[in-house]
């Protein structure tokens, strides 16, 4: 496995674990009915900085192993790589942002869906970015490994 | 009948005093990675680095690279 395949597995492992902890904590505030906006903040905040922290110890310990690789510039299929990868995320970013706006737009509709969290409408739009921003990185991380794997 | 780009850079790198991929992918400044996909035929390189790769081998593009047609394996 090259250095790039192993980087972005890395991410992919890092996003997936802290985001599936964030999502199954604010199951868990909802559960025990202590969901609320400092809760919700706290929570944000720890998977913020736990993402940027370990996606920091993360590549720095795989350019440490793989350290010629990691000096190596992206070439020619490396970029067409990252552009298909990017191109795929770009299709679910774009709906999330349609749907954020849906939301912003028609209020109403959040809390008829979500009748029992008690959170302002702000919050559901800034989930739904959140959400689909995960899942677009998601997608581009895993056409990237794909395309690293199948080539084209 | 499919037409395919195929490559003879395996052959030309075991002419060429055994070339390793590494030092083919030194010398085109890609990684081996993409050598070892440009001689499986996984991925199709720019114009750019396919001349490069017959000027290491000092030959004429058209014997590294042929666009032939080959048969669909059914």
């Amino acid at each position: 496995m090259s250095y790039k395949e192993r980087s972005i597995w890395a991410s992919l492992a890092v996003l997936t674990y802290i985001w599936f902890q964030y999502f199954s904590g604010m199951n868990n505030l909802y559960d025990s009915q202590a969901l609320n906006i400092d809760t919700i903040n706290e929570l944000l905040f720890d998977a913020v900085v736990m993402t940027i922290v370990l996606e920091i110890l993360l590549q720095i310990t795989i350019a440490i192993i793989d350290h010629k690789d990691a000096d190596f510039d992206d070439d020619e299929r490396d970029k067409l790589i990252t552009l298909h990868g990017c191109n795929n995320a770009y299709y679910v970013l774009v709906l999330g942002a349609h749907i954020a706006v849906f939301y912003t737009v028609f209020p109403t509709l959040s809390s008829r869906l979500l009748p029992y969290i008690d959170l302002p409408n702000g919050y559901f739009v800034m989930h739904v970015i959140i959400v689909f921003a995960l899942l677009s990185e998601i997608i581009r991380l895993i056409t990237q490994i794909r395309y690293y794997r199948r080539g084209f | 009948m499919t037409k395919v780009i195929t490559n003879n850079i395996r052959r030309l790198r075991f002419d060429y005093d055994e070339m390793t991929q590494k030092a083919l992918a030194e010398a085109i400044k890609v990684s081996r990675q993409t050598v070892v996909a440009i001689e499986k035929g996984k991925y199709s390189p720019s114009l750019e680095v396919a001349f490069k790769i017959a000027d290491v081998f000092n030959t004429s593009l058209d014997r590294v690279f042929q666009y032939q047609e080959i048969e669909n394996k059914e």
